[in-house]
């Protein structure tokens, strides 16, 4: 699908010097948008989800917001196709979300574009680094 | 009293329902919330006369009124009050504090609202059918006590050399204010008429200057700042504010006196001004360095601090784009830290790609395995990666 044309279905909007007249690779496997990363969920044994499921629907789901509460990165799935739990036990404190997709998903975000993820069963982690400081725990990254 | 003065006191409330009545408080709250930024030039005859009035409620006769461009300014035209003494008469400022605390104790107890934040989600409480008051009072006074009284006024405040007791804020007052105005025009709370006056006073001053020292004889009062910018407070659902510039002075007043402040952090000027690595690598605070190397920019940063390269590979799933791992000297960096630098996968507007900068452990020494702990994969997960927007 072309990136024009899942703009247009799903209402949103990227910023202007991004190319529209492409299509958006679908990718079966590890990608990261930004500071987001997209997980086969059975590349990792360590994480339980909750029973707690919803629907994606076609408009998409903000899975996580920017530092000044902008640039959301959007989950977009065809309607009844794909649903999502943030219920996730993940011992690196960087859990998202747990999506199921039976049709190709997209991931919308106004300065990343969009990317495609294959079907299948995916966790969503943020990025983390360094703490300043003498006792330095890990800080989340905010876009 | 008699009852025409009495419902001139107050006004009737126009919807009990408590969702309307918070929609309505927050468009209150903003109405204050714009004095609280106001960089208009002040009302000197409304301030002046409402100050007058307030000396007069003291006993005392108006004051000479001396106009200054910044608090700043004010300092050296100002004593410091004098310590009380039991039987000794009360200075003027001391009585109208006596006066104010008196006012806005009798308003609080008359509402039937607390003395101190009540730390609690305003909008949460409203929807488990909490009462009007508490929902009002932390969605009005209390977001602006945050935004307006610790955000704003305080830096200003710890700008300054020193702080000249007793003081009050003008527009920067305005968190109190804005909970009286809303529980009277939203909850139908009725102030005594002389409450009613004495509140009027003050708002008055909220909405027409900047910070006011009274003192003898004498008030010092200072103008409205030439420019206040701020950024919005990440995750607020109250149009919380923190100030915020990254190009010039957070706060400006007119004879140039500036308070320099990113995220909500102050910084010294040359943060702003001409950031250096050197003035990064003296600077002990730690926030004050990363607000500098986000100013001064990662690629420039990492050129003048002549880091040591630990280590180079090939982004996983980013064309033509290199991993770098750097040393971080341990004595400016507090425990150790190396440096991840990366390339975004998307470009920017003018077609070049970002370079930035991840603290990570130091135990690393292959930059895939750093960047792969960012995600909370091991190196050898990480290098399947396909790709990166």
């Amino acid at each position: 699908m072309q990136l024009a044309e899942l703009l247009d279905q799903t209402g949103l909007d990227v910023l202007d010097h991004l190319e529209r007249e492409m299509t958006v690779p679908v990718i079966d496997g590890l990608q990261a948008q930004g500071d987001l990363i997209v997980i086969p969920f059975d590349l990792l044994g360590t994480v339980e989800t909750s029973s707690y499921w919803q629907p994606v629907p076609p408009e998409g789901v903000e899975l996580v917001r920017g530092i000044a509460d902008n640039n959301p990165h959007t989950l977009v799935a065809d309607r009844e196709m794909c649903s999502w739990t943030t219920g996730v036990r993940d011992r690196t404190g960087l859990a998202v979300a747990v999506f199921d997709n039976r049709t190709p998903a997209y991931l919308i975000h106004p300065e990343h574009g969009g990317t495609g993820v294959a079907p299948g069963r995916w966790l969503v982690r943020r990025q983390q680094e360094r703490g300043a400081g003498f006792r330095p725990r890990p800080v989340l990254i905010a876009d | 009293m008699t009852a025409r003065r009495r419902r001139s006191a107050g006004s009737s409330i126009t919807s009990r329902d408590p969702f309307e009545q918070w929609s309505q408080a927050v468009q209150i709250r903003r109405e204050w919330l714009g004095h609280a930024l106001s960089t208009e030039p002040a009302d000197r005859p409304a301030t002046e006369q409402a100050i007058t009035t307030l000396y007069s409620l003291v006993h005392r006769p108006p004051p000479e009124f001396v106009w200054v461009d910044s608090p700043a300014a004010a300092l050296p035209l100002v004593e410091a009050s004098p310590s009380m003494r039991l039987g000794s008469p009360l200075s003027t400022e001391s009585e109208l504090a006596n006066h104010w605390s008196g006012l806005r104790s009798r308003l609080r107890r008359h509402a039937r609202i607390p003395q101190w934040s009540l730390m609690l989600d305003a909008l949460a409480l409203l929807r488990r059918g909490g009462p009007i008051r508490d929902v009002l009072t932390a969605g009005v006074r209390d977001v602006l006590n945050r935004t307006v009284r610790e955000s704003i006024a305080g830096p200003v405040m710890a700008a300054m050399q020193e702080r000249r007791a007793l003081l009050w804020f003008g527009q920067h007052d305005v968190d109190w204010l804005a909970n009286c105005d809303v529980l009277q025009r939203v909850d139908g709370v009725l102030w005594s008429a002389e409450d009613a006056e004495q509140l009027a006073l003050w708002s008055t001053l909220a909405r027409s200057c900047g910070w006011w020292w009274p003192r003898e004889g004498r008030c010092v009062v200072a103008e409205r700042p030439l420019a206040i910018r701020t950024e919005p407070v990440p995750g607020s659902q109250y149009d919380e504010l923190r100030l915020h510039s990254d190009d010039s002075p957070a706060v400006v007043y007119a004879d140039g006196w500036a308070v320099h402040m990113m995220h909500g952090f102050r910084v010294p000027a040359w943060v702003i001004g001409d950031p250096t690595a050197e003035r990064i690598a003296a600077e002990r605070n730690i926030e004050v360095r990363r607000c500098a190397i986000e100013r001064l920019g990662w690629p420039a940063f990492i050129e003048q601090a002549r880091l040591m390269l630990v280590s180079q590979a090939d982004d996983p799933g980013n064309p033509e784009a290199v991993l770098q791992l750097y040393d971080l000297p341990y004595d400016t960096w507090g425990a150790p830290t190396r440096l991840l630098v990366a390339i975004n996968g998307s470009v920017e507007r003018d077609g070049t790609r970002r370079q930035y900068g991840l603290r990570v452990p130091p135990w690393f020494t292959d930059p895939i395995d750093a960047a792969a702990w960012t995600y909370g994969l091991t190196g050898p997960q990480y290098a399947q990666l396909q790709r990166r927007t």
